[in-house]
């Protein structure tokens, strides 16, 4: 009894203790998210008044999912995606591969492999679009220079070409951080492995395959989810490059949201983009959380 | 919903306490407007001046973003939130129909400004469903420039600028390019084919609230435009990323033989320090095409206005000062000071005017005379929307002019009936028949 009686104690004492933390979530994360979601249930345009703002059920989920703008848009996301973090897990590894050697500079070279990630998305966008952008730029000087191109090129009238520079600058941009989770992965693998295989006559790439990549699944993995997630809400980068065009060929949901929330200012039928976003993303985290069997916390 | 209101009642309560406390007996104005600059000091100076005249009456500048675009988010926030301030909106011409028939700003009817004495076009952007919402208070006009050295005379046609403009390249030493303009994916590619499909004799919506960019005038129209880039050559294919500065960097830099521009590039353009074409270049309004019957020659109109928030408690006084400013000699000041151009055709034979906007004023008029309001709708933004990707999908050759076009006008039907405004829009309040 007196034991059973200690422990409702101690659990009301914990319950006391995170209930401060747990009303914060509850404020910041839930409330608006349950908000969201209650808007997106109705017909609501801040520029037109005159319609009111009546329930209308799942109308505006209809919507979206009638709207092949939407569907375009979603391609596009999964397309930028899926490319560039193959690519910024290719470079990453490598980078990370390289900086975990020991050598003279190890210190200065990591610090500068940060220098891109440090600089703020929108600038960094600025700058790549400068690159990009006129006949003159220096893009197209370098490529004509090389002889990779007869004559400069206008690189964001085409949706093929317009994707080069928004792939290269987020691969640019990101890259020292997938390099810098997966340096952390390979630092806490035993270098009594590779001793060991040494001694048993494997070459490095048995090394890499069969010792280095197993041992650093899971900060790959945790690599992935951050990852994946950022290239699903991709906004800045994309707004300043290329604006979503040409015509709509480069567009994300992030930007067709944004649209449709703060420039046409359609509350209702944005939150419901909103919440197909975050179902989305939240769905994501699940299959890499549960079907991948990645683990968040530190505990094993 | 009860949420909602709350928050709105405390937006509303904060802004209430940021507005200024009046004296006893004293009405209190808020003018939106920009603190910065000369622009700034001009409309200081004027509403102190007011002030002086109307000694009840105290205004205080509200500051808000020069950004259209933000200015218009903070106004529609606000007006949701039912807050009065400021007294005195300055709208965007494209805004007046939206912010009419939301019952955001006053007809200003009641206190019967002189109608006549504005340029047509400038009163019927600011009319929906019949009533006057707000007075331009000055004018913004699309204009073709064009380089005295290379093409002496002002052309008579379209079809004549592209051949004006494809002799210009083939000189010796001739500009890189022919016609420089705004064809990135934004409102400018609007306000260009606006002027492209009047000089083809084209519409939007017409007079009965129809949708007809899918007519084979606008069709016609949107494949000139292509044409320029694919066929003759004289744009380049940079214009389809360009805004207004980037074209004016082009023609600044002596490398266009034309260009379609608003008014404010004048004054840097004809600064030796930084222009090269200072001296060498004048304006003219857009010309016709040859070809079409109805064509007429079409300058986009742009520009500010004032209009009474619905929501302020003295709309009587505010409209006393939207008619102190909208007077002819502030007016008048507006142009001296920062080159903006009247809205009242008497102000272009007045000798003051003489030098102040740069280029000779029979031009400025002529252009704004021509001028188009682009289509007076309540739902103008999201149609322009529709209308820029379609635009952009034809100009960069993902689609043909016509599929384009009817796609456009698909999606802009489907706006209207999901907004309700078929009713309100066969009314008869229209773009204007010049």
């Amino acid at each position: 009894m007196k034991k059973i009686s200690r422990l409702g104690h101690e659990a009301r004492l914990g319950w006391t203790l995170v209930a401060p933390a747990l009303s914060v979530i509850a404020l910041i994360a839930i409330f608006p998210l349950g908000w969201t979601f209650w808007e997106s249930l109705h017909l609501h345009e801040l520029r037109m008044p005159w319609l009111g703002k009546p329930f209308i059920g799942l109308a505006n989920y209809i919507e979206i999912a009638k709207d092949p703008r939407f569907w375009a848009a979603l391609g596009h996301t999964a397309f930028f995606t899926v490319v560039s973090i193959s690519l910024e897990l290719v470079i990453g590894l490598y980078l990370a591969l390289v900086m975990n050697r020991v050598f003279r500079g190890r210190g200065f070279v990591r610090a500068a492999v940060l220098v891109p990630w440090a600089i703020p998305t929108v600038v960094a966008a600025l700058l790549w679009r400068f690159i990009f952008e006129s006949q003159g730029g220096i893009a197209n000087a370098l490529l004509v220079r090389a002889g990779i191109l007869r004559e400069p090129m206008v690189w964001f009238i085409e949706a093929s070409t317009a994707w080069v520079p928004v792939i290269l600058s987020d691969v640019w941009k990101t890259t020292p951080f997938v390099a810098l989770l997966l340096l952390a992965g390979l630092q806490n693998i035993d270098l009594r492995l590779y001793e060991a295989a040494a001694v048993d006559g494997a070459n490095a790439w048995w090394q890499l395959r069969h010792i280095t990549l197993p041992l650093l699944k899971p900060a790959i993995l945790v690599t992935l989810i951050f990852r994946t997630l950022d290239g699903f809400r991709v906004f800045d980068l994309i707004y300043v490059l290329t604006g979503g065009g040409p015509g709509t060929s480069t567009e994300p949901v992030a930007l067709y949201t944004f649209n449709a929330l703060l420039q046409n200012l359609r509350f209702g039928y944005g939150s419901a983009l909103s919440v197909v976003i975050f179902a989305i993303t939240f769905g994501l985290a699940m299959f890499y959380v549960r079907g991948l069997g990645v683990k968040l916390g530190g505990d094993e | 919903m009860r949420v909602g209101r709350i928050v709105t009642i405390l937006g509303a309560a904060l802004l209430a306490a940021c507005a200024p406390a009046s004296k006893k007996g004293e009405t209190v104005l808020t003018f939106s407007g920009s603190a910065l600059g000369a622009e700034g000091t001009l409309v200081q100076k004027q509403l102190k001046r007011f002030m002086q005249l109307n000694p009840g009456i105290r205004v205080e500048l509200q500051r808000t973003p020069d950004d259209a675009n933000q200015r218009h988010q903070l106004y529609v926030q606000w007006l949701n939130a039912r807050v009065g301030n400021p007294s005195i909106l300055q709208l965007d011409v494209v805004w007046t129909p939206e912010f009419a028939a939301a019952g955001w700003v006053l007809p200003l009817d009641p206190y019967s400004p002189a109608r006549s004495e504005f340029f047509p076009a400038t009163i019927i952007a600011n009319t929906w469903a019949g009533k006057l919402y707000a007075l331009p208070w000055f004018a913004d006009v699309g204009l073709l420039y064009r380089r005295t050295d290379l093409v002496p005379n002002e052309p008579k046609t379209l079809e004549e600028m592209v051949s004006e403009a494809q002799a210009a390249m083939a000189r010796r030493g001739g500009p890189r390019y022919g016609i420089v303009s705004q064809g990135a994916r934004y409102e400018g590619l609007i306000t260009g084919f606006v002027e492209y499909l009047g000089a083809f004799g084209g519409r939007i919506i017409d007079d009965k609230g129809n949708v007809v960019v899918n007519r084979p005038e606008a069709v016609r129209a949107l494949e000139f435009m292509r044409d320029e880039l694919y066929k003759t050559h004289v744009a380049p294919l940079d214009v389809l990323t360009w805004h207004e500065e980037e074209a004016r960097f082009a023609f600044q830099n002596g490398n266009a033989a034309f260009m379609r521009n608003w008014p404010y590039p004048v004054a840097a353009m004809g600064d030796t320090a930084q222009s090269k074409v200072a001296g060498k270049f004048t304006v003219s309004p857009m010309p016709a095409s040859a070809t079409a019957r109805n064509g007429h020659s079409t300058a986009a109109l742009g520009g500010g206005q004032l209009a009474i928030n619905a929501y302020t408690d003295h709309p009587a006084a505010a409209y006393k000062l939207i008619a102190y400013l909208t007077a002819p000699e502030q007016m008048l000041e507006r142009a001296q000071a920062v080159g903006q151009y009247p809205t009242r055709p008497s102000l272009y034979s007045d000798p003051r005017m003489r030098g102040t906007i740069g280029i000779p004023l029979e031009n400025a008029r002529r252009a704004i005379e021509s001028a188009t309001p682009r289509p007076v709708t309540p739902i103008y933004t999201e149609l322009s929307e529709i209308l820029q990707i379609e635009l952009h999908r034809a100009l960069v050759r993902q689609v043909e002019p016509q599929e384009a076009l009817n796609s456009a006008a698909a999606r802009i039907n489907a706006l209207i009936e999901r907004t309700g405004m078929r009713k309100l829009m066969s009314g008869g309040a229209q773009e204007s028949v010049p």
